[in-house]
């Protein structure tokens, strides 16, 4: 992996993203869809901010280029000090399993590993030691409240205990950045507030920097900044 | 539980419950665990993700009627196939076997043979000698003097194009028979097949005349040689028809009828690979114009034939497993296709394409491997039973054979197992190609 200089905020910090004048377009037929247009954003360690915007503004292709999933056709991102656009197929692959960790509105549970082995999932793949991954995955789970629920498939779960479980996969390696887009928008409003509650405390007691892409206004005040996509621009 | 605490919470508790959570879930872990049946996650864990996943994917495909049914039809079809290919290759290796050592045992190891008017006596004396000089030539068992000639046999009026063996001593190995065959027999005279001697009433002591193709020159023009002959006995024909065209008679009748023409020297060594040492030494000691061929030479044909039969045997058997190895492709696509989001996830947790593309060979290769060891057991199961109580006996009157022997080779099992296995190797190529070709983006987008 090539290692890059990163830059600090004004008080000192690094900052977990830079990404500045991202430009990203879609074919839609023989149309060109402008889905980013000079993107810039910037989000210190640690911190947790929301994306909010309309249907269709762009928010999840934001996160699939901030996430190493995609690449922009034009423009920088830089994560955890690594120039995504540098890394090759496989390169992006360890950057993802090491440094970033992803929430869907789905769950995206594999059906056929308990809640536990969900979220020793990452771990494995990393190659990590078994015990030592079951260990850290224990601890997760317990912190989730999910202490009753480890060896339970994710069939056996309701929707929030799976998106807890969800959560719990996506830190188990302590990222640097956590992805989450709309982590409540399949649930009810009860769960929907224990999931977001969850993902509160876990970000504040890990220091995960976290994106939050949600279309609730509430949920998004309640992050330290919110940042608005509209037509291809973040503000 | 944590979840009904946390849902009795009212907001205006919220900061006071935040600040108090992590104290209580510090202490709370050993307990909340104990509490659980389950403390270890299972031992697939442990495994390297491929491994690990596709141990899982076999077993939720059994959960699953339809890939449950196509995986059984793929291993099926492999077990069937495998079976069936060593079930035809071990009767085949049987029959030829028999067929073998059958025709090896009427075949000369060495057959030399002399040009005319070479006196075949001495040329053996003077070749045994030279050979007995040599200190890197096999042993030699036997060398007798022959002539080999065709002729005709002459019968009541009848006649019929033979092959007429002329020797001294016992009967040569061409008339190889077993002391059953043998039965009543005269002194001197000549041998025919029993097979011929049915079909021309031909007994003990019955007149033949025996013709041969050097004419001889009389004040009437050329006459053709004529010899009569008393019937001394009579063998078994061989395994192929061209043996009841044999006769055999004493080694002065055929040099009445060849003259001192058409000699050979037939050298029998210590085994069949030993022959072959033998030819080569002897290549140095014979007369100028002598040809000499070893017992491979003078089968070539039919061992081409027999090695040829088994393998159109083994290609068109084996067509079973491309068959099988489709439904195979056929259960991996939708087993891809089934985990569609899964895959994606994966990729997104920075699973490696080639993690992917492992897990999903390793889980066609498991099928496809099971098929081969229950189809290989199978077969060898089968074949021991049909050789050991003889289950397929075919028509005394009609077959050589009183049953069907079934030789399983070391060989044949791994050329099947090779042959297995690399076609499904390349068969799961595809489907392990298409999980690893996916990209992430696809369960990001279902959001």
């Amino acid at each position: 992996m090539h290692s890059t200089e990163t830059d600090t905020t004004a008080d000192g910090a690094d900052w977990a993203i830079e990404a500045s004048e991202v430009f990203k377009a879609y074919r839609d037929g023989e149309r060109r869809v402008e889905v980013l247009r000079g993107v810039e954003m910037k989000v210190r360690a640690g911190e947790l901010v929301a994306v909010v915007g309309p249907s269709g503004s762009g928010k999840s292709t934001l996160l699939h280029v901030l996430g190493a999933l995609d690449l922009p056709d034009r423009g920088q991102v830089r994560l955890a000090g690594q120039e995504l656009s540098r890394l090759d197929r496989k390169e992006q692959a360890r950057f993802r399993n090491r440094h970033l960790g992803f929430v869907f509105q789905f769950h995206r549970l594999l059906p056929d590993f308990d809640a536990l082995e969900n979220v020793m999932l990452p771990g494995r793949i990393a190659g990590r030691d078994p015990s030592r991954v079951a260990e850290r995955a224990r601890s997760l789970l317990v912190e989730a409240g999910l202490e009753d629920r480890l060896d339970h498939f994710p069939n056996q779960l309701s929707g929030g205990e799976r998106q807890r479980v969800a959560i719990c996969r996506a830190l188990s390696l302590e990222p640097s950045v956590l992805l989450a887009d709309e982590p409540t928008g399949n649930l009810d409003p009860t769960s929907a507030e224990r999931i977001f509650e969850l993902l509160l405390d876990l970000q504040a007691r890990h220091g995960t920097t976290t994106v939050l892409v949600t279309h609730n206004r509430e949920l998004a005040s309640r992050c330290g900044r919110i940042f608005t996509l509209e037509n291809g621009l973040l503000t | 539980m944590t979840q009904i605490s946390v849902s009795k919470q009212r907001p205006t508790e919220e900061p006071a419950r935040r600040a108090r959570e992590p104290a209580r879930r510090a202490r709370e872990p050993a307990r909340s665990v104990r509490a659980t049946g389950r403390r270890t996650p299972g031992w697939v864990m442990s495994l390297p993700v491929p491994l690990l996943l596709a141990a899982r994917y076999l077993k939720s495909s059994r959960r699953d009627a339809y890939v449950s049914f196509l995986s059984l039809l793929a291993g099926g079809g492999i077990a069937l196939g495998v079976a069936a290919l060593v079930l035809v290759l071990s009767g085949l290796a049987g029959l030829q076997a028999f067929l073998r050592s059958d025709v090896l045992a009427r075949t000369p190891h060495v057959e030399v043979e002399l040009p005319a008017g070479e006196d075949a006596a001495a040329v053996r004396d003077a070749l045994l000698e030279a050979l007995a000089a040599e200190t890197r030539a096999p042993k030699v068992e036997a060398a007798r003097v022959l002539i080999r000639g065709r002729g005709w046999m002459l019968v009541g009026g009848s006649s019929v194009d033979v092959e007429v063996i002329g020797y001294t001593g016992t009967l040569p190995a061409l008339f190889s028979q077993t002391e059953q065959e043998v039965g009543e027999s005269l002194d001197s005279g000549i041998f025919v097949s029993e097979h011929l001697a049915h079909r021309w009433a031909l007994e003990l002591g019955s007149r033949v005349d025996l013709v041969s193709p050097r004419p001889t020159l009389t004040p009437m023009g050329p006459q053709p040689r004529l010899i009569a002959q008393r019937v001394a006995g009579t063998f078994q024909r061989g395994q192929t028809e061209q043996y009841e065209e044999r006769v055999a008679v004493p080694l002065d009748v055929a040099k009445r009828l060849f003259g001192a023409r058409l000699q050979r020297i037939e050298l029998h060594s210590t085994g069949l690979e030993e022959a072959l040492d033998l030819a080569a030494v002897v290549k140095g000691h014979l007369p100028e114009g002598s040809r000499i061929a070893t017992w491979q030479d003078l089968n070539r044909g039919l061992f081409f034939a027999l090695k040829l039969e088994k393998r159109l045997m083994f290609v068109s058997v084996f067509l079973i497993v491309p068959v099988a190895a489709m439904a195979l492709i056929t259960v991996l696509a939708l087993l891809v296709s089934s985990k569609r989001h899964e895959i994606d996830m994966l990729h997104a947790m920075g699973a490696r394409p080639k993690d992917l593309r492992r897990a999903f060979s390793t889980l066609g290769m498991t099928l496809a491997g099971s098929g081969l060891v229950v189809g290989g057991t199978l077969g060898v199961v089968g074949a021991f039973l049909l050789d050991h109580f003889k289950l397929i006996s075919p028509p005394g009157d009609v077959y050589f054979l009183d049953h069907v022997p079934f030789v399983v080779q070391a060989s044949d099992l791994l050329a099947i197992a090779g042959a297995t296995l690399i076609f499904t190797m390349a068969s799961t190529a595809y489907a392990a190609r298409r999980a690893a070709a996916a990209g992430p983006l696809e369960a990001l987008s279902s959001v």
